[in-house]
């Protein structure tokens, strides 16, 4: 019998009439053959930025934060923008594997493993900016509560900055349990098909062992639904912990109680952006059309005009709120600082608006759902627009609040400023290359798991007997014999 | 059935001891432990789950050992201790500052012997013992990396025995031919006693005063219309109408002394009770630091100034402003007038003009308000200008002749200062012999043969005599640093007299004072006060002079379309550019530092530079770039460019320029690319220097800009939802009388929702009250009183250690003050009004700042007190950006030397090295600590100070005193160093202190700083009030013009 219900309409999430060892000889190739010439100018692209910004940094930490433009009106401005806008990138990767997992989204399986390594290597790019925006990185231990010979001194427990910082380690270190426990049955399939000792002996380690046999699948399983129920609170509480930076502070445009679900939605929203511009690369570098196909990024989509939605909605609440409150230093912050086109931070509002409110509408509209090109220019666009989410936020709050005499001259950032920024970059995509290079990047074990379902191939062999009346099915197989 | 074997595997199949084995350890439960079996760390049976903690330990490990390299300086202590050093006591000497002719009575604190700061004199009934920014910032030019280190014949270095010699053979070869002294004012009486003795020695030289700014105007006035040469003793404290034609009396006019500024604000200071002040109008043509105090100030073209005087004296004539066109100025000197005549006898009228005529005619303007012996007291003579400019200028043609055979130069740079440097240097070069005793190599002892380098006053005895019969003595605070010679004592060497001139000094105020006890108690309180302040006295007005300098000044004046005045500011003065302190407090008005510029109207700056203050685009994008738009100006045949600042306030065709600025490189690395020299626009009429320009042209260089370093930019600060008060209020003295609680009723009305005033700590907020037993340390600021000198400023970087962090960081918004005092404008554009607020750490009783410390750095006292621990700061800012007074800063980089990364200070400016340098940093105070890079700073309500009050007291067993009948254990640095009494600090939990009864007899004025948001700040401002009958704006009915407020 038919167990599960499949929808007329919708489409198969693996196209390609794949049976298991066409999806095992499609992901593994790449892991298996020469890196192509792309790979190679890619990395050394991804590596020079990586080194730029190692210089950059070093800089920083040598004569001080004066190499950047912040000053002392302006105490945050690049370092944390970015933080947070990495960090909101880092979102979509555990939304994908935890909650589409929960609710049993069985398109999620095309894309958790990249989308969930995205969300490893965004959260250290993430956390390369609170760490080094400090003014003694050397001494950044001491938010770290242990016991210790100064007192014993604690940090400050109130302090939404430690917040972070567990709210940071936290989800980093479930993220990175859950992708690596999701690796092990696809490593131990990349070790078997190993050619060279050093290779099984590599992959052979990183599979912890992994033979298939029930048991393992079975706490498999277990640990994927006890992590995913681990991760589910965290995708909402990490942004919203982030967003305590600014909500419980004093300044006008920061504190503001509307910030933990419109932090929330703005994660997912630039997290599926995100994702988007690396699969679109990544499915054509790759040759994995088949497995990430239209639906996914018709989906994906979808996620993002919503979410998109949800933020305009929370900018115009803030605009409204500026103006209901009658709180003449939110009003100056939100109608003058912000929303008047002339100030000088104007532009960067209303980019914020072009880019995250305004243009992702277009994904009302199915075909441009689901036009490559136009995604992947949206994809861009959104992730621009986040960003300047964030630099409004942070620095138009900052530069005129309350003293007017403290009111700050035009910040712009120094390219040592920048280059932090770029470095980071190249962490990202060097890691990602290399994962791209030596991890299999689509979830082997449970695309052959969405086979069933959905695969044409199993349709029509396997799926056609379920379909099957009984006596039909005697009649079939009595001719066998 | 059969049994039949399923297998899976061979291993299964035949059973193998591999398989065995694995099957077994399937579902293996057990744990093992490693150190079980005593078999040591990785012999364990199962390492690899120690693998984190042994990386962890291994990593911490190798980390410790491989860093925390703090080079270590070796502190040696005394092998016998010193009579009067304990280490960690100051002790304070009385001395005298002394720098062209100003002279304030200070304490010096020395520390281990060296001085570190200097503090205001309280026995001095001049000061009060208050201070400038100048006195204040002295102290560090006593570690001037700049200094001259030896004495220099030819640039050689010389033994004073040679240079004695030399220059003694070179006099007596002179053949008759005659010596000139050229000092700027000297006040000293011995000094005055050596040059006569010295002069005595080669007869026909002649001792010539000159200075830079001198005061000749009123002098010649005072001799055409009193006979005596002098200037009379002001009484600002008995005038009740002041009016000033363009002087400057709070800031630089007859050398900014402190006690016309005392005395001002003796008449301004309010209470609950007292609603009576003077009223101030000033007349002039850009806004000076005393125009932007004045309760109606009204502007003129440079060129009118004679006008303006002439009319105000026929105003009080009876005969209304004559010759004034203008309504608006007509209007104003017609008012001035009759509030003037309204109050005869209480009335003052002061000019700052270097005219006699415009002097002849203010004094004839003073003899109609019957000043004299009220507020013109002719009893005594105040000494601080003394330099007639003829003199000097007749010393130039006489060098120019080559009829000078000798040039003696004490404190006099004319290279630089004189309005044609080319002639005095053309003729310098004439004189057979030339010794200069400048302290520094200045423009025109670079041209000299002899060099013997005067000590620091910090260094040296002497006495002053800035007011006739009030004597303030100096004593040397420490040993001279170089092989300097006081230049006294050069006088008497060559003068043939066989005392030093300690010798000298002591003999002369033994024989004056009567013993050598008296000369000790003398020396011991610094000042020598006459027993009774004597009786105001008038003298007799002449007034043959008036109608001949009326018609001179009646005469027309060549007028263009733009004029340009030259002024002097009120840190750098003419000397100050040399002194990184002083040229990193912005200027009061300005908010500039390091730099001079050209200040134009907002007028001007549309007109000329296309700039439209009035449209927001537009001033949002002149203000939020330091890059200024640079203007060429040309006078007098003379050209100069600079940036051009607008400042609001300014007469619109007038241009006004700094002196002070473009010194040689040889005075020190502050004045490197500090400015331009503007003394060549200045000019000689024949008597005296005069200061402006009345025709010059002006043109913008297009495409060019200047980078100008300002800590506070302008933008208007208004919004749709009304009038923001809640950092400056302020009101006319009129509603003050009429409704003097209306401040209180504003804040009780905002705060009804939330409990009151009275309980709005307790019901603002969620959380549980907390008592504050013991101390409870509290401010509280004066706005009538500050007007915005910045003496407390740069007595804050003396105390506190506050690091010099030069113009180009400055320019970035990277300024370390941790005092300041924000500038705000209100009313219009073209003529505002100017409010001062000192604005520091506010020590929050409900801090933002503190909660969302990660490391909790920066907690909260038991004593109220908002605290630092920067070895606990990581520096994160987030402190910085949570608190609404943006009072914190950071350090950037490395600007004190304080940490351990080597060459980490390669980018940073010169002059922050030489703050740095192993002779700067002896200024630094050994009770604060010195902050290292990427820790936050701020404000500490002086902690240190506060400190040792609390020890004082507590060793003689008493409560501490903070102001209860006027005795102090702890003032902060900002309030000693301020001369008008506008910071009260001290116990507020004691009601007897001066902080609180200030706070009780104020209770309508006081306001807290954006008191709604429950920072509960414990420092409280009291409203300014400005003598004006009803706000103009107010009159076109509140929102427009006053929404205008602007910062």
């Amino acid at each position: 019998m038919h167990l599960k219900y499949e929808s007329q309409l919708r489409e198969p999430l693996v196209s390609g009439n794949k049976d298991y060892h066409q999806v095992s000889e499609d992901i593994c190739r790449p892991i298996e053959v020469k890196p192509t010439k792309l790979w190679y100018v890619g990395f050394f692209i991804a590596i020079t930025f990586l080194c730029f910004g190692v210089y950059c940094v070093y800089r920083e930490v040598t004569y001080g934060i004066g190499q950047w433009n912040l000053n002392k009106t302006i105490g945050w401005g690049w370092d944390i923008t970015n933080f947070v806008w990495w960090v909101g990138i880092g979102h979509a990767g555990t939304l994908i594997s935890a909650i589409l997992l929960l609710f049993r989204q069985g398109w999620r399986t095309g894309v958790n493993r990249a989308a969930e390594a995205m969300t490893i290597f965004a959260v250290m790019c993430a956390g390369q900016f609170p760490v080094f925006h400090m003014g003694r990185v050397w001494m950044a231990f001491f938010v770290l509560p242990y016991p210790n010979t100064r007192g014993p001194l604690w940090p400050n427990f109130n302090s939404p900055l430690l917040w972070d910082v567990f709210a940071i380690s936290t989800y980093l270190t479930v993220s990175l349990l859950f992708w690596y426990s999701g690796l092990l049955p696809d490593f131990a399939t990349v070790r078997d098909r190993a050619k060279t000792k050093l290779r099984k002996m590599l992959y052979g380690v990183a599979a912890f062992g992994w033979t298939g046999s029930t048991k393992h699948w079975q706490r498999h399983e277990s640990l994927s639904l006890v992590l995913a129920g681990l991760s589910t609170p965290l995708v909402l509480s990490v942004h919203t912990i982030v967003s305590f930076d600014f909500a419980t502070s004093v300044i006008p445009g920061w504190h503001t109680t509307i910030f933990p679900p419109y932090f929330v939605a703005g994660a997912v929203f630039s997290g599926f952006a995100m994702v988007q511009t690396l699969m679109l690369m990544l499915r054509k570098v790759f040759l994995l059309e088949d497995y990430i196909t239209m639906g996914h990024i018709e989906a994906m989509n979808k996620v993002i005009v919503l979410t998109g939605s949800i933020v305009g909605v929370a900018y115009l609440t803030e605009l409204f709120m500026g103006w209901y409150s009658q709180n003449k230093f939110e009003g100056y912050t939100f109608w003058y600082s912000r929303a008047n086109l002339f100030s000088p931070y104007g532009w960067s509002y209303w980019g914020m608006m072009a880019c995250n409110v305004i243009s992702p509408q277009i994904f009302w509209f199915r075909k441009l759902r689901r036009n490559i090109y136009v995604t992947f220019f949206m994809s861009i666009i959104v992730n621009i627009g986040m960003w300047f989410e964030r630099f409004v936020i942070i620095v138009t709050s900052l530069y005129r609040d309350y003293l007017p005499s403290s009111w700050s001259p035009y910040y712009s950032p120094t390219i040592w400023e920048m280059g932090f920024y770029l470095g980071t970059f190249g962490l990202f995509f060097t890691c990602f290359f290399l994962f791209a290079k030596y991890f299999p990047v689509i979830a082997i074990a449970e695309i052959k798991a969405v086979l069933k379902t959905s695969g044409e191939n199993f349709k029509e062999t396997v799926g056609k007997e379920e379909e099957m009346q009984p006596e039909t099915f005697a009649h079939e197989y009595a001719h066998a014999h | 059935m059969e049994q039949k074997k399923y297998w899976q595997s061979f291993g299964e199949l035949n059973n193998s001891e591999a398989y065995q084995q694995s099957s077994k350890d399937e579902f293996q439960e057990e744990l093992n432990i490693p150190f079980e079996d005593s078999k040591g760390l990785f012999k364990g049976v199962t390492p690899r789950r120690d693998f984190l903690k042994y990386l962890g330990f291994s990593t911490a490990a190798a980390a410790v050992a491989a860093s925390c390299e703090i080079p270590v300086k070796k502190a040696i202590p005394f092998a016998n201790k010193p009579e009067d050093i304990v280490p960690g006591v100051a002790n304070y000497y009385a001395t005298t500052y002394v720098q062209d002719g100003d002279v304030v009575s200070v304490l010096a604190k020395v520390r281990d012997g060296r001085p570190i700061k200097l503090e205001g004199n309280e026995m001095s009934p001049l000061t009060g013992g208050g201070t400038s920014a100048r006195v204040q910032a002295s102290v560090l030019e006593l570690y001037d990396t700049a200094r001259l280190r030896f004495p220099t014949i030819d640039g050689k270095e010389a033994t004073f025995n040679d240079i004695d010699k030399a220059i003694g053979s070179d006099l007596a070869g002179l053949g008759g031919a005659p010596v000139v002294l050229l000092t700027s004012t000297v006040t000293s009486p011995t000094t005055k006693e050596a040059i006569a003795q010295f002069l005595a020695k080669y007869p026909g030289s002649r001792h010539v005063v000159y200075d830079a700014v001198s005061a000749t105007g009123i002098l010649l006035a005072n001799e055409a219309t009193y006979g005596k040469r002098a200037i009379p003793n002001y009484r600002f404290d008995n005038a009740k109408v002041i009016v000033s034609l363009g002087a400057d009396f709070l800031g630089t006019w007859l050398g900014g002394s402190n006690e016309y500024s005392l005395q001002y604000v003796k008449g301004r200071k309010l209470t609950d009770k007292k609603l009576d002040m003077n009223k101030h109008y000033q007349f002039e043509s850009m806004m000076s630091l005393t125009g932007s105090n004045s309760d109606e100030r009204f502007l003129h073209r440079p060129s009118e100034a004679n006008a303006v005087t002439l009319a105000l004296l026929s105003a009080v004539n009876g005969q209304g402003a004559n010759g004034i066109t203008d309504a608006k100025l007509k209007a104003g000197i017609e008012k001035a007038a009759r509030d003037l005549l309204a109050n005869k006898g209480a009335a003052l009228v002061v000019s700052g003009s270097n005219d006699v005529n415009v002097q002849i005619v203010v004094n004839a303007i003073n003899e109609v308000l019957q000043s004299g012996g009220k507020t013109i007291d002719w009893s005594s003579t105040v000494n601080y200008r003394q330099g007639v400019d003829s003199d000097f200028a007749k010393l130039v043609d006489d060098l120019n002749a080559g009829t000078v055979g000798g040039l003696l130069i004490y404190g006099a740079n004319p290279a630089y200062t004189w309005y044609d440097t080319k002639k005095f240097i053309s003729g310098l070069q004439k004189v057979r012999v030339k010794v200069s005793f400048n302290p520094k190599a200045d423009e025109t002892t670079q041209l000299v043969k002899y060099v013997i380098p005067d000590h620091h006053f910090l260094e040296s005895w002497g006495d002053a005599e800035p007011k006739s019969g009030y004597i303030s003595l100096m004593q040397p605070t420490i040993s001279p640093l170089f092989k300097t010679r006081q230049w006294q004592d050069s006088l008497l060497k060559w003068a043939g007299a066989t005392a030093d001139y300690l010798g000298f000094v002591k003999q002369y105020w033994i024989g004056k004072l009567g013993s050598e006890s008296a000369w000790d108690k003398a020396l011991q309180d610094g000042v020598v006060n006459p027993a009774t302040e004597p009786a105001a006295t008038a003298a007799t007005f002449n007034a043959a002079g008036v109608a001949a300098a009326s018609a001179a000044l009646g005469s027309a004046v060549r007028k263009g379309k733009y004029e340009l005045v030259i002024y002097e500011k009120t840190g750098i003065g003419v000397n100050g550019a040399a002194n990184p302190w002083l040229q990193e407090l912005p200027d009061p008005v300005t908010r500039a530092t390091w730099d001079n510029y050209a200040v134009i109207s907002p007028a001007l700056a549309k007109s000329l530079l296309g700039i439209d203050l009035a449209r927001n685009g537009d001033s949002d994008s002149y203000e939020v770039h330091p890059d200024k738009p640079v203007i060429k100006i040309t006078a007098n045949g003379k050209e100069i460019t600079l940036p051009a600042v607008i400042i609001p306030g300014t007469q619109p065709d007038t241009i006004a320029i700094a002196i002070g600025y473009g010194r040689t490189e040889k005075m020190g690395k502050a004045v490197v690319g500090s400015g331009k020299d503007a003394f060549p626009f200045t000019s000689y009429n024949g008597a005296s220097v005069v200061n402006t320009v009345t025709d010059v042209t002006v043109a913008e260089v297009k495409g060019e800009t200047y980078r100008i370093a300002m800590t506070q930019t302008h933008g208007v600060y208004a919004t749709p939802q009304g009038v923001r008060t809640e950092v400056i209020k302020e009101m006319p003295l009129s509603e003050y009388q009429k409704h003097p609680s209306v401040i209180l009723e504003e804040r009780e009305e905002e705060l009804k929702p939330f409990g009151g005033v009275a309980d709005f700590e307790k019901k603002g907020t969620i959380y549980t009250y907390h008592d504050k037993p013991g101390i409870h340390w509290g401010m509280s600021i004066d706005m009538n009183s500050c007007f915005g000198c910045g003496a407390c400023v740069v007595a804050c970087h003396a105390e506190n250690n506050v690091p010099v962090v030069g113009k180009a960081e400055v320019a970035r918004f990277h300024d370390m003050h941790w005092l300041r005092i924000d500038r705000y404008y209100s009313g219009d554009m073209e003529n505002p009004n100017v409010v001062f607020q000192p604005m520091m750490c506010q020590h929050c009783d409900n801090a933002p700042c503190e909660n969302v410390c990660p490391v909790d750095a920066t907690p909260h006292s038991s004593e109220g007190m908002n605290m630092m621990a920067y070895n606990r700061c990581v520096g994160t800012r987030y402190c910085a950006n949570n608190c609404p007074y943006k009072v914190r800063r950071f350090n950037w980089a490395d600007f004190m030397g304080a940490d351990s990364f080597p060459n980490n200070q390669d980018e940073l400016s010169d002059v922050v090295l030489m703050m740095n340098d192993e002779l700067t940093r002896m200024v630094l105070n050994p009770d604060v600590t010195v902050r290292s890079r990427g820790v936050m700073e701020k404000c500490s309500f002086c902690v240190q100070r506060t400190q040792e009050g609390k020890l004082t007291a507590k060793k003689e067993g008493r409560p501490l005193k903070s102001g209860e009948n006027n005795e102090w254990d702890v003032k902060t640095a900002c309030q000693q160093a301020c001369s008008t009494n506008a910071i009260v600090f001290g116990n507020i939990n004691d009601t007897k202190s001066a902080v609180s009864v200030t706070r009780a007899e104020n209770h309508y004025r006081l306001y807290r700083t954006l008191e709604e948001i429950h920072t509960l700040p414990n420092v409280t401002y009291l409203a300014k009030v400005r003598n004006q009958d009803e706000m103009e704006e107010k009159a076109e009915k509140g929102a427009k013009a006053e929404t205008k407020k602007e910062a």
